[in-house]
């Protein structure tokens, strides 16, 4: 089987989460001699090509992060400029996302179906998967050990050629967490992933608290004066 | 104050909008963005991580996301393409990013990040062309609950004046 698959994150390749999702997944399709080609919609002079391929071939794959419950603008954009097709292609999709529930990924899982068809697509399931913002971040064996299990999911879309299968149902995780797990990951948010934050920022050279109020501070601090000036 | 980015080139649909809202004595602001130059959001998450609140792309977004700060109500009257907004509307929310913060806290059920001021605007749809409302509407709730803010709704074109009744 020969699938194309495209990268739907604006993000450029190398720092790209969705990008090595796909290499995972990648790995688990061609183990059995399967073929792909991906293009990166982040890199807009692969655009032409990728309709090219998405005209020619009839199993396409969308890989792409969720921005803002939704299709990232610049994926958009890009399937603006697709035709319709009219023969029986399948897209399929994984999406993936920041937030771990697999609740928060419902509502672009749902347009991505109404997508397939506004596109005269069949629809081949979407692989719905959420906590993966930190992957940019680690090195390639945490990754490789991260991603394990979109290798497994490789290997069940050769075996299905959809998502449609328990083992891809299951795979999402909880859809909510229950109330302890909610209790104990605040009190992760507030102590350890927020140092972790903070040290992420300091090796990109940050020099401000994250939750720095760029837009009241200039302001809110010339407003201060004013009154305080008004006051002598 | 309601900020209104029109994203369409329809700007007799923002006349009659601006006609209504006069009448009704509401206070706002049209920002006319359909030629204007805005990037979509790259993701490089330089407004959470490097130079927290401020986003790395230099176009005319800046001025919006400074004048969506301050409003009350931000409605984006957008395209709509394959059964969604088009990547205009979407780009304008993809970029709001720089007014949440990288934390994390759960709201309700759900993860949610921190905002990064105390006030958030409330968020609405215009949109042209035939699409699936119940779905807009969907959208509009998850968006704007992600944002710290209520759901205004998503309204057709031929609504302006159910939309400005929420103003
Ligand atoms: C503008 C923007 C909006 C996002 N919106 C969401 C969201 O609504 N839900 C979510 O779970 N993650 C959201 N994320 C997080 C990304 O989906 C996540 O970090 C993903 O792994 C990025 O993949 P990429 O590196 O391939 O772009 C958002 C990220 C950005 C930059």
């Amino acid at each position: 089987m020969h699938v194309i698959i495209f990268n739907g994150s604006p993000r450029v390749q190398k720092f790209s989460n969705t990008d090595k999702i796909i290499s995972s997944f990648a790995e688990g399709f061609c183990e059995r001699g399967n073929t792909y080609e991906l293009y990166s919609i982040s890199n807009r002079r692969e655009w032409g090509d990728a309709r090219r391929a998405f005209n020619e071939n009839k199993n396409i794959l969308i890989a792409l992060p969720l921005f803002v419950e939704c299709v990232p603008g610049l994926m958009m954009e890009f399937l603006e400029t697709l035709v319709p097709k009219t023969e029986s292609t399948q897209i399929s999709y994984i999406l993936q996302g920041g937030f771990a529930e697999g609740s928060q990924l419902r509502c672009g899982e749902e347009y991505l179906e109404k997508l397939t068809h506004e596109l005269g697509c069949k629809y081949g399931g979407t692989l719905v998967k959420g906590n993966n913002f930190m992957l940019r971040f680690m090195d390639e064996m945490q990754v490789e050990k991260e991603t394990d299990g979109y290798r497994e999911m490789g290997k069940i879309f050769d075996r299905d050629c959809n998502f449609f299968s328990e083992e891809c149902r299951r795979f999402t995780g909880p859809e909510i967490y229950s109330l302890p797990v909610r209790i104990m990951l605040d009190i992760l948010f507030k102590t350890a992933f927020k140092n972790t934050a903070i040290s992420l920022s300091k090796k990109l050279g940050c020099t401000k608290p994250l939750d720095y109020k760029t837009l009241e501070t200039d302001e809110q601090w010339s407003e201060d004066v004013t009154v305080q000036q008004r006051a002598v | 104050m309601v900020l209104i980015v029109n994203t369409t080139s329809d700007k007799e649909l923002s006349k009659e909008f601006r006609e209504i809202l006069e009448e009704r004595n509401t206070e706002y602001e049209m920002i006319e963005a359909a030629e204007m130059n805005i990037s979509p959001c790259l993701g490089c998450n330089f407004c959470w991580l490097k130079t927290p609140g401020t986003c790395a792309i230099k176009d005319d977004y800046e001025d919006i996301l400074v004048r969506a700060h301050k409003a009350d109500q931000l409605w984006v009257i957008t395209n709509t393409a394959l059964g969604f907004m088009d990547h205009k509307g979407k780009n304008i929310f993809d970029r709001v990013m720089p007014l949440v913060t990288m934390n994390l806290e759960f709201r309700g059920n759900q993860m949610r990040h921190v905002m990064r001021y105390d006030k958030n605007p409330d968020i609405g749809l215009i949109y042209l062309g035939e699409v699936d409302r119940d779905y807009l509407n969907k959208w509009n709730e998850r968006c704007a609950v992600n944002f710290g803010s209520k759901p205004l709704g998503a309204y057709p074109f031929w609504e302006l004046k159910e939309a400005a009744a929420c103003m």
